[in-house]
């Protein structure tokens, strides 16, 4: 008896299954076409260890859409509403290509946005390069997508090698401010796709700055210690230090690095960890002092960054995130696009991003100027330098470089007056 | 009788061998015909594992290392000399029949979980490797930055394609060539050898089998038929990401659960397994995909495990009974 009920289960559950694909396959075929309605795909990690950071590029978005649609939509376009489509690419780029497949043919969107993750940025805007289907890529930011000749890409986040090229400006800036001479420099990294591309730009940009780099330590991501590498810092005693953790690393680093009492010119981090809310949490005072570097802080001196990060918190509970901030600009540059574009052809929208040159309005809270140059790249970099700060006895994220984006009447720490001093 | 029945089923094979070459004739959204060819992609997978897995029992968890094998050697080849992946495939799968001999050398001694555990030890291995190695001497690897594949345009000889049919007919004859060789394997005296030192290796030795060279046998054809699926993922997706290509989570283990679903062991279990679990992994996240975060994972797990705990040896038992039903029936 048992044995048979058995079998009867596995028998629904295939029936199931095989009845869930006839579903699948049969309902695609309608889908009433709203000539009112631009639909556009994301695809974002929304499973998976990057989960969270998918959700709150998913929350950022639907805030702009939800405004531009409240504004009135796409007034070239007879107040066309946008509608977006979330696509789910687990972090994974075989995933990233069949979602960006189905946005495509099946869901026929206008455009792609997305994707978080750069592994998944690769393939899947090869996808729609080969669609001739616009994709705006909004966070990624490996040097080599905008770097493989396509024409349909267009991505609003810096490059990664823009962020150490602006590290190297801002140590050279603040040595021959407080006239400190630097000399040398220290890389720690985790050893994965983000480390090495940074290493890599650092190789670059820092000799070219007469740096000398006398220290390069990579670590595997999520170490329970890192005390080797420290002790090895403190005994090459490098004039500045820079490092590319996530969280949970950049708090280890940041405490082993107290407890031995190192002291170089200034500890600089790769944003990621750095800029994690609960690096602070985990760190503790030892953060203090410490420099990171981020497109965007809340405390940014920019026009619109302060109420739009409001109305975001009072809409789901947090503050807004770099990344974020990139996906909600990002969609009014699409908006902007589509109103010039007047259509949702894929050259005439192309064109339109071509043409783009956009200075006023939401998307100043990420760049007072938004242009793609002939590879689809923008063109601006908006970086800012911001150095963990005790504010009335809290620990605050102040930005303090460049001068005009600085947190009004903010000071710069420089050098590292060492850990609790 | 016989001659009866035999007239079926070759009436049976070649209706579906015509649906098969038709399919792209119906299927012209290139979306599905792209989830058509993941599944058969899977469906070739999960047969070269069942080579080793199922027919030898040697549960092997690191099988991706073959994948990144046959898609790293291909891709490094063609992007820095530019030799034709069809040429390119049987270097790579040369090199990963050879290492499947090195790791299986020290490990084809280890028995049960301890084998199992020494290849997601290796895999493990390979995986931090791929991710630190930036070049070898010319040919550039990428590290954990990914190898993007060199595009071409259409092009036979550089195996890479605008549209989804080629890529269909490619992946099916090579999942048809995948079940023939399984299916000469189950029948030869290889097969037998397998079978019997799966169910017991010691009675194995003592009636004169050779366990290592047999085990090592069905091992290199598994890996070589593996790496060729890994060629034709880098083919596909034209970029390779070492924890995509090499992982537990995306390669691996997937290759396990598709055919411990569709039945290990057998010669349809893994097609089976595998068309049935990407489908179904493909649907879920299609209709939960966007919606609760990660449902249509938890789902899919929750699928597997009941056809794990309910259908221990695999989908295909039931079709078996099916047919021994239908056969009683008719006499």
């Amino acid at each position: 008896m048992k044995k048979k009920s058995g079998k009867i289960v596995s028998l629904l559950l295939t029936a199931v299954m095989v009845l869930t694909l006839g579903a699948g396959c049969g309902g695609q075929g309608g889908g009433s076409e709203d000539a009112k309605e631009i639909k556009m795909g994301t695809i974002l990690p929304l499973s998976g260890s990057q989960a969270p950071l998918g959700k709150i590029g998913q929350q950022a978005r639907d805030m702009a859409i939800e405004e531009i649609n409240a504004a009135g939509g796409i007034e070239s376009m007879g107040g066309a509403k946008i509608k977006m489509v979330y696509a789910d690419s687990k972090g994974d780029p075989a995933t990233g290509v069949s979602e960006a497949e189905r946005l495509i043919t099946q869901e026929e969107v206008a455009l792609i946005t997305g994707c978080y993750q750069s592994g998944v940025a690769m393939p899947s805007t090869e996808v729609a390069e080969r669609y001739q289907i616009p994709y705006f890529v909004d966070v990624p930011s490996e040097d080599q997508i905008t770097e493989r000749g396509f024409k349909y890409i267009f991505r609003l986040a810096e490059k990664t090698s823009w962020r150490n090229r602006a590290q190297t400006e801002f140590i050279t800036s603040m040595a021959q401010k407080y006239n400190t001479p630097v000399k040398t420099v220290g890389l720690i990294y985790e050893n994965t796709a983000w480390g090495q591309g940074a290493v890599r730009a650092w190789e670059k940009y820092l000799p070219e700055a007469g740096l000398e780099i006398v220290m390069k330590e990579p670590y595997p991501a999520n170490s329970s210690d890192l005390t080797p590498v420290v002790l090895k810092a403190k005994k090459l005693n490098p004039d500045i230090i820079m490092m590319v953790s996530y969280v949970s690393d950049a708090a280890l680093l940041t405490k082993t690095f107290a407890e031995h009492q190192v002291k170089p010119l200034a500890f600089i981090g790769t944003s990621g960890g750095f800029a994690d809310p609960t690096y602070y949490d985990l760190a503790g005072d030892a953060s203090e002092n410490f420099f990171d570097i981020s497109t965007w802080e809340p405390d940014v001196n920019r026009p619109n960054s302060q109420e739009i990060n409001k109305r975001f918190q009072e809409k789901y509970g947090y503050a807004m995130n770099a990344e974020a901030v990139k996906a909600y600009a990002g969609m009014y540059v699409i908006k902007d696009a589509l109103e010039k574009a007047g259509s949702t052809e894929p050259d005439k929208l192309r064109e339109a991003f071509v043409a783009t040159d956009l200075q006023s309005g939401p998307a100043q809270m990420y760049a007072s100027q938004t242009k793609f140059d002939e590879t689809g790249q923008m063109i601006n970099a908006p970086l800012v330098i911001c150095q963990y700060q005790k504010v009335n006895g809290k620990m605050e994220r102040v930005t303090v470089w460049p001068e005009k984006e600085a947190r009004v009447g903010s000071q710069i720490v420089w050098p590292y007056p060492g850990a609790g001093n | 009788m016989i001659e009866k029945n035999n007239k079926k089923t070759i009436i049976l094979w070649a209706g579906l061998a015509v649906i098969l070459l038709l399919i792209p004739m119906f299927v012209t959204k290139p979306y599905f015909l792209h989830v058509i060819i993941m599944c058969l992609l899977w469906a070739y997978l999960a047969t070269s594992w069942n080579i080793i897995g199922g027919f030898a029992g040697q549960l092997s968890l690191g099988h991706g290392i073959y994948t990144a094998v046959g898609a790293y050697v291909t891709v490094m080849l063609f992007n820095t000399l530019g030799l034709s992946p069809w040429l390119g495939m049987f270097i790579a799968g040369a090199v990963a029949v050879l290492i499947s001999l090195v790791i299986g050398f020290p490990t084809f001694g280890l028995r049960g979980a301890y084998y199992a555990l020494a290849t997601v030890a290796i895999s493990e291995g390979v995986i931090v490797l791929i991710n630190s190695i930036g070049d070898v001497g010319k040919f550039h690897v990428g590290g954990a930055e990914g190898l993007i594949l060199k595009t071409v345009g259409n092009s036979w000889a550089a195996f890479q394609f605008s549209s989804k049919v080629p890529y269909y007919y490619i992946i099916l004859i090579l999942l048809v060539l995948g079940i023939i060789a399984a299916k000469k394997i189950k029948d030869s005296r290889l097969g037998y050898y397998l079978v019997a030192l799966r169910e017991d290796e010691d009675a194995a030795a003592a009636i004169g089998i050779n366990v290592r060279n047999n085990k090592l046998i069905a091992g290199a054809i598994s890996a070589f038929m593996t790496a060729l699926g890994g060629v034709f993922y880098a083919m596909l997706i034209r970029y390779l990401e070492p924890n995509a290509v090499a992982g537990a989570v995306s390669m691996s283990t997937q290759m396990v659960f598709m055919t411990i679903v569709g039945g290990a062991g057998t010669v349809f279990g893994p097609v089976i397994g595998g068309i049935l679990l990407s489908l179904v992994s493909e649907f879920i996240r299609f209709y939960l995909g966007g919606q609760l975060m990660g449902l249509h994972l938890f789902v899919y797990g929750l699928i597997v495990l009941i056809i794990i705990i309910k259908q221990p040896s695999g989908i295909i038992a039931l079709f078996d009974k099916l047919k021994e039903r239908l056969s009683r029936e008719q006499h």
